[in-house]
């Protein structure tokens, strides 16, 4: 490629996956005790992880069951646990090993889970995870944590290195453009963040649902004159309802908006903690319905026949703002 | 300890659960009477390593009942060893007291918590690779249920062992044939375990669960099972010990009359 070209076009931004997979290793090349395992998953961060510190790194093959119970063995011993697959692979497919073994003993292991959603749009629904939020967050002690680029998922990362818990981790499959400019760090522990002030309509979302949020906020103000407030839920369990109280008593209404089914999603919890909290207000839930019909597509063409696209929630956030 | 010891450990644990059963009419005598020679030989046979009244000693064994509906069987054992106080015994279940009808960490001596079937083996695995990793001697156990080996992460995780050498594992499989509706070869035909264990990648021996010479001849050898993990396939009687038990699926969690329980004193002090 020509140097001056070369030059001229921004880095693409990094996968999740490989932010997430750098921080592990550079931290388990300190700590021995730091285990990364993978049911067959892959990415270019892993590369340099296996090859260098291979007694650290175990393949356990496609077995998300053994994955899980093998897991519960290894922190028992004291060792600091990562487990790595496909997200529908990592959450119902070894849901019975996560609840019995991980989140019964309370144990430190991270789940990591890459594709979340409809991220593996071309597979269909045995890749998609449209009830993963509802699924996990069901599960007793575990904190739920969806970041929505590299900046947000390197700080959760860290989080999961130097606390380790028993979590959840959302990674999205495809890069995502940057949301945060250095500044998430310091809000990671509310939980939740105000990314773009409004009034009128807060639009409440978290990984790759935040761009499309962003991108209506956009549209709203300029076709309709309507001012849309984004609020990040990147820790969708547990809710810090206090402060997402007070971010949204600043506006009339809040759209929740998701790639999950609508039963027990993100748009449940938000609601779940506005009204535990004694805050009730104006909301409405966008996400997949039940009965949804599995097409072919990718992922913004899904979107579109499942009506949770930028225009479906622009509309949407007027109805709601103007109802 | 002697055989005729040994045979008297056997004695005094069916005894113990017996009363710990009756007492709250909850648990599972069958289950916990067809591994109740495999505890005692692990226990006081010399097969397993433990310092008395140090559940957390690091060189122990770990011990791993993944059948967990029977991992009472391991209550009098440990309450014996010192781990807690043996009163607990008498509030086996009871609320606000240490002993449930399934086995947790809670409990000085439980390794990791059971009761849904098809964990342990994984669970082991993970002891073990830990254990080899960080240059530590223990071994893991893990008993299994028969009917337990019905469940595909089981052989996950039995592949996941071979592969990885883990000849500080031991599984022993506890063949009492029964599950909870009757015969597994009439159910579901399990056929030869044994085979199974082996095609896995496994070191496999058969042995007479209730007996102690046969029993103790599988465990030596552990150690010289060329890198491979050890499966014992114990042949068993479920609800050994008492005669209207034995070997009758209907029993799993069946309560006895107040007719029944004095025969099944007598049987069992006679043991």
């Amino acid at each position: 490629m020509d140097k001056q070209v070369e030059m001229a076009v921004a880095p693409p931004p990094e996968l999740m996956r490989d932010v997430v997979i750098d921080a592990i290793y550079a931290a388990a090349q300190k700590d021995r005790d730091i285990f990364f395992v993978s049911a067959d998953l892959g990415a270019k961060a892993l590369d340099e992880f296996r090859e260098k510190l291979p007694q650290q790194f175990i393949h356990v093959g496609i077995c998300e069951q053994n994955m899980v119970d093998l897991a519960s063995g290894l922190a028992l011993s004291g060792k600091k646990v990562f487990l790595y697959a496909m997200a529908p692979f990592i959450t119902a497919r070894c849901y019975e090993q996560v609840k019995c073994v991980i989140s019964s003993m309370n144990l430190p292991v991270t789940l990591i889970a890459v594709g979340v959603g409809l991220g593996y749009d071309h597979a269909t629904l045995t890749h998609f995870t449209p009830e993963d939020i509802a699924i996990m967050r069901a599960l007793n002690g575990i904190e739920v944590l969806s970041p929505s680029d590299g900046e947000s998922a390197a700080a959760i990362a860290k989080l999961a290195i130097e606390q380790p818990a028993f979590r959840y981790l959302r990674l999205e499959r495809q890069a995502q453009h940057a949301v945060y400019q250095g500044d998430f760090e310091g809000q990671l522990s509310a939980g939740v963040s105000h990314v773009a002030p409004g009034k009128d309509v807060a639009i409440v979302a978290c990984g790759y649902m935040l761009h499309k949020a962003l991108a209506a906020r956009e549209l709203l103000q300029r076709d309709y004159g309507i001012a849309a407030g984004v609020v990040d839920l990147f820790r969708v369990k547990p809710v810090n309802g206090q402060r997402l109280a007070e971010i949204l008593s600043g506006y009339d209404s809040v759209l929740t908006v998701e790639e999950q089914l609508l039963e027990g999603g993100m748009g449940s919890a938000v609601a779940e903690a506005l009204i535990d909290g004694g805050h009730p207000m104006k909301q409405k839930r966008m996400g997949l319905r039940d009965g949804f019909e599995v097409v072919n597509g990718n992922r913004d063409q899904l979107h579109q026949i499942y009506g949770i696209d930028t225009p479906d929630i622009v509309m949407t956030a007027v109805d709601l703002v103007g109802g | 300890m002697s055989v005729n010891n040994l045979k008297e450990k056997a004695r005094w644990l069916r005894q113990e659960l017996f009363e710990m059963v009756i007492r709250q009419r909850a648990g599972h005598l069958p289950s916990s009477y067809s591994m109740t020679e495999i505890l005692v030989q692990l226990y006081y046979g010399g097969t397993v390593r433990y310092s008395e009244g140090h559940p957390d000693d690091p060189n122990r064994d770990r011990v791993i009942v993944s059948k967990g509906h029977a991992a009472m069987a391991l209550y009098p054992i440990l309450a014996d060893l010192g781990y807690f106080p043996a009163d607990e015994l008498e509030h086996f279940t009871e609320r606000g007291h240490l002993l449930g009808m399934y086995a947790d960490v809670r409990i000085p001596g439980i390794e990791g918590i059971s009761g849904s079937l098809g964990h342990g083996i994984g669970m082991g695995a993970g002891f073990a690779f830990a254990g080899r990793y960080d240059g530590m001697e223990y071994r893991t156990f893990v008993i299994v249920g028969d009917g337990e080996c019905y469940e595909g992460s089981i052989w996950e995780s039995a592949m996941f062992a071979a592969h990885h050498k883990l000849e500080n594992l031991i599984a022993i499989v506890d063949r009492n044939s029964l599950c909870i509706l009757g015969e597994t070869e009439d159910l579901m035909a399990l056929g030869d375990l044994e085979a199974k264990w082996r095609s896995f990648g496994w070191h496999t021996v058969a042995a007479e669960g209730h007996d102690f010479d046969s029993l103790r001849e599988a465990f030596e050898l552990i150690g010289k099972t060329d890198g491979k993990p050890l499966a014992i396939i114990a042949d068993t009687v479920k609800g050994k010990g008492v005669s209207f038990m034995e070997g009758r699926a209907e029993w799993h969690n069946r309560m006895p009359s107040d007719e029944q329980i004095v025969t099944a004193r007598q049987e069992l002090a006679h043991g």
